[in-house]
């Protein structure tokens, strides 16, 4: 506990220092600071999720009447630590990223801010801290978004988006929240929680769903996920890293709070419900990413796909739970929870890379790369770790946790329940499915962006970024090599988080190893071993191409361009991009991605069987937006132009308005 | 305990106020609005008077000079100069026509009464039974403000209005501290200076001082 003060003292620390310092010594100040505030948050933080011991605080002074409760359990303790860690890297990586234009105070001051409030969230325990806390993310994190504002319009739309999304959230959440102390006789979660079983269903019910919608928006799920797409990539990328990595999480973090903890579990539906909002999130968000064209957007869609598949593990998780399945149970949010921290980790480090490449070409448009590999080597590396990761590919971490999601899932059949049944059903599926989307969005954006020749001339002048950005994509990626290799080791403390989650816990089923062994459901994975297996095979395939021999003619090397099928005079334009590699998908996905296409023919003059010009136009927009958020803000405006036409510019009419209103008043009166 | 004669001049002088308030609402001419107003100001100020005579209150005499003052001669005076440099200026076309304006005022000083009824209640006395009057002075002082167009008789409704609120405050308190009065005498001075120098303003520049005439000014 006192590390973790230390730490989020220091964060403060760092932002005080960001706004303070003259803008020479400001950015290096700053992220020195906030390296060391998630540093010793992540010592803290460890250490309970390594001995499993609760401690909390309470103090009177820092709010007036409620006070300040905080309180590090071990569910909170890795959502705290997930943080720190990509909070870390981002520290790191800001230094770098700002220093080509020395940032505005704001930019320096609002990192370190936001991620103390992203630290503080899961430590809260008592209604007023958390949505103090929760308010104070919403508010730093739409600062940091709005950094750019100047020099990039569309940065105003996204914020505009964000804040009322958010804001809404957050309505949704102190509703329920007060409801719920309201009626458990106490606002400390302590004291809600000890009145678990003595909520009426039908009062616990509307707690849940009001939560469950403020949560589910920041966790960015189908149909609240609108502001993702928006946010993410106009944010500057250690802001989105932190958003995606990070924030998102504590959707899900309030989700397993106040449904898992405070209310203990409650009704098998609830979580029914929030499966099905991860299945949908899964399918549409992977969907979205394999069609955009957009890195730091397919970024975005991709994280509604992954917490669409923690949504997935949590719902099927609490399904079970209420089944009486406590031990399949607990094995599905362990998975669901790993797969959190991996795809904080490997999404923190996929933004990195689309900030990099930003930051060396000026462009997020895949259309507009490639070619980067051999003038990033080092990047194109790091963001190839990433995406193997996010591919789910064995050795990696996202294979990990979707290995072990899978295992619970299907193991679940078992359950007596058919609603039970047709979750983790619907639940194999989209894993199936976004597995598939996942891997050709990530080969698009591996593929188009960094391999091949360069499609304009700003991509064929990018420089490898400098030494303090690839630091920051580093510690990510050896996070995300540690974990697939050898996962056995978080266990331990995934397994006391998902303790947490669930009021009354759920045993433990896992052998501790360096791999994976479900020793009670006859499964094992140790890809330690997979991964030994396959640098072998590739040692000994590359020894036997060296060393067998071969015809002459075959041993004198011809040099040609890379993937260009051996072609001579290989030219950008001849290469696949991003828009043609998805075109087949976005065809399949027709009814679901809703492209607006256009085909536009000129003729010459002389003859219309002369074509001049073809140009093609294509737009992917969000059909949930376009379905259901575009009617509604039609609406509002429509409101809006009606109420403007009231101020007509008339003294009189003002006048009026008083008049009548003062007049009324009185006739209620007499 | 006020009573007899001094009761009847209280009486008397809260009525010319009232009486006062309809009579602007009556006249179209704007010079008359200026001695209605004159008229008004002496009333308050005799009624501030006779207070302080008999609470033996000499903070109130004062104030009693500051209003007759004030509102009795500078104001009306400041407004009659604006008036005379418009000669033969009048509420040519109300929004709502004088008949109307009468009923609707008749309408105002019964909703006064009905409302003013429950503050006579907290504290039946022969001066808070004078409050309806007060109170129908600000609304039908409102009411010209509403329905009046040139600027002059915006002027004359807020100072109605203002006239209205001083007659409350005698009524119901017995006197404000002196302080406040010159403060409230003072705003209401600045207001009518500031008219003053924008009614020629505006007359230089747009011919009229017709507000509804301004409304392509808003944004």
């Amino acid at each position: 506990m006192t590390a973790y003060l230390i730490g989020i003292g220091t964060a403060g620390l760092a932002a005080l220092v960001g706004a303070a310092l003259p803008a020479r010594h400001r950015l290096p100040g700053a992220a020195a600071l906030s390296a060391a505030a998630c540093l010793a948050v992540l010592v803290g933080a460890v250490h309970v999720l390594a001995s499993g011991h609760t401690s909390g605080l309470h103090t009177a002074q820092v709010l007036p009447l409620t006070g300040v409760d905080l309180s590090l359990d071990p569910l909170g303790a890795l959502f705290i630590a997930t943080t720190a860690g990509v909070g870390l890297a981002a520290s790191w990586y800001s230094v770098g990223y700002g220093a080509h234009a020395t940032p505005s105070r704001t930019a320096t001051a609002m990192l370190p801010a936001f991620l103390a409030t992203l630290l503080l969230v899961p430590a809260a325990a008592s209604v007023a801290t958390f949505m103090v806390a929760w308010e104070l993310m919403a508010l730093t994190s739409l600062l940091a978004l709005l950094t750019d504002h100047r020099r990039r319009p569309e940065t105003r739309d996204a914020a505009q988006w964000y804040a009322a999304m958010t804001h809404i959230g957050a309505a949704a959440i102190l509703l329920g929240l007060v409801l719920l102390a309201d009626h458990a006789g106490g606002q400390t979660f302590a004291t809600i929680a000890s009145h678990r079983g003595r909520l009426s269903v039908p009062l616990s019910s509307t707690v849940f769903v009001l939560t469950l919608f403020g949560f589910a928006s920041k966790a960015g799920a189908v149909p609240l996920h609108v502001w993702l797409p928006r946010a993410h990539p106009e944010a500057p990328s250690p802001v989105s890293a932190l958003m995606s990595g990070a924030m998102v999480n504590l959707g899900v973090y309030g989700i397993l709070r106040v449904g898992g903890d405070l209310l203990g579990g409650g009704q098998s539906w609830w979580w029914v419900v929030i499966a099905a909002l991860g299945v949908v999130s899964a399918f549409f968000g992977a969907v979205h990413a394999a069609a955009s064209t957009d890195t730091k957007r397919l970024l975005a869609y991709s994280t509604v796909d992954n917490m669409g598949l923690v949504l997935i593990g949590i719902g099927a998780a609490g399904a079970l739970a209420a089944g009486g399945e406590r031990m399949l149970a607990g094995l599905v949010l362990l998975a669901a929870l790993f797969h959190l921290v991996n795809h904080a980790l490997f999404k923190g480090l996929l933004f990195f890379g689309a900030g990099a490449v930003q930051h060396a070409t000026g462009t997020r448009d895949l259309d507009r790369l490639g070619g980067l590999a051999r003038r990033m080597p080092a990047t194109t590396a790091l963001f190839g770790i990433g995406a193997l990761s996010i591919g789910a590919l064995p050795g990696l971490n996202g294979f990990a946790s979707e290995w072990l999601l899978l295992e619970g899932l299907l193991h679940g059949f078992a359950s007596r329940s058919a609603v039970t049944d047709a979750t983790l059903l619907a639940g194999v599926a989209a894993l199936a499915i976004t597995g598939g989307l996942t891997a050709t969005a990530f080969v698009k954006a591996l593929g188009v962006g960094f391999l091949g020749q360069p499609r304009s001339e700003r991509a064929r002048g990018a420089r490898e970024v400098g030494p303090s950005m690839l630091a920051g994509m580093g510690l990510l990626a050896g996070g995300c090599v540690v974990l697939g290799v050898v996962p056995g080791v978080a266990l331990p403390a995934l397994d006391r988080a998902a303790a947490a989650g669930f009021a009354g816990g759920a045993p433990t089923t896992l052998r501790v190893g360096l791999g994976l062994d479900l020793a009670s459901l006859h499964g094992a994975i140790e890809p330690a071993l997979l991964v030994e297996g396959l640098l072998a095979g590739i040692v000994v395939a590359w020894g036997v191409i060296r060393l067998a021999p071969r015809r002459a003619e075959l041993r004198r090397p011809r040099r040609a361009e890379a993937w260009g099928c051996g072609r001579e005079l290989q030219t950008a334009r001849m290469e696949i991009t991003a828009t043609s590699f998805a075109e087949p998908l976005q065809r399949v996905f027709a009814d679901v991605l809703r492209p607006d296409r256009d085909l536009e023919v000129t003729h010459t003059v002389e003859s219309a069987y002369v074509t001049q010009a073809v140009s093609y136009y294509q737009r992917v927009d969000d059909a949930v937006e376009r379905v259901a958020y575009r009617p509604v803000i039609g609406a509002v405006s429509w409101w809006g132009r009606l109420a403007r036409r009231v101020p007509n510019g008339s003294v009189h009419r003002y006048l009026a308005f008083g008049f009548a209103a003062l007049v009324l008043i009185l006739v209620v009166l007499a | 305990m006020i009573s007899g004669s001094a009761l009847d001049g209280v009486e008397l002088a809260a009525g010319v106020v009232l009486a006062g308030a309809i009579l602007a609402l009556w006249r179209k001419d704007l010079r008359s609005l200026t001695s209605v107003l004159a008229l008004q100001g002496i009333a308050l100020a005799a009624l501030a008077a006779i207070l302080a005579a008999t609470g033996g209150d000499v903070g109130l005499g004062v104030v009693a000079g500051v209003v007759l003052v004030t509102k009795g001669l500078v104001i009306p005076g400041l407004l009659a100069r604006v008036v005379r440099a418009d000669p033969g200026s009048r509420e040519t076309a109300p929004l709502v026509n004088v008949p109307a304006s009468l009923v609707a005022a008749a309408g105002l000083v019964i909703l006064s009464y009905l409302v003013a009824g429950q503050l006579t209640a907290l504290m039946p006395d022969p001066l808070t039974r004078l409050a309806p009057l007060g109170l129908a002075t600000v609304l039908v002082g409102f009411f010209v403000l509403v329905t009046r167009r040139k600027a002059v008789s915006q002027i004359v409704g807020l100072l109605l209005v203002d006239n209205g609120v001083a007659l409350l405050a005698f009524l119901l308190t017995a006197g404000v501290p002196l302080l406040v009065e010159l403060g409230t005498s003072l705003d209401v001075l600045l207001v009518v200076v500031v008219l003053q120098v924008l009614a020629t303003t505006m007359r230089a520049r747009f011919g009229h001082v017709d507000l509804d005439q301004l409304r392509e000014l808003h944004d």
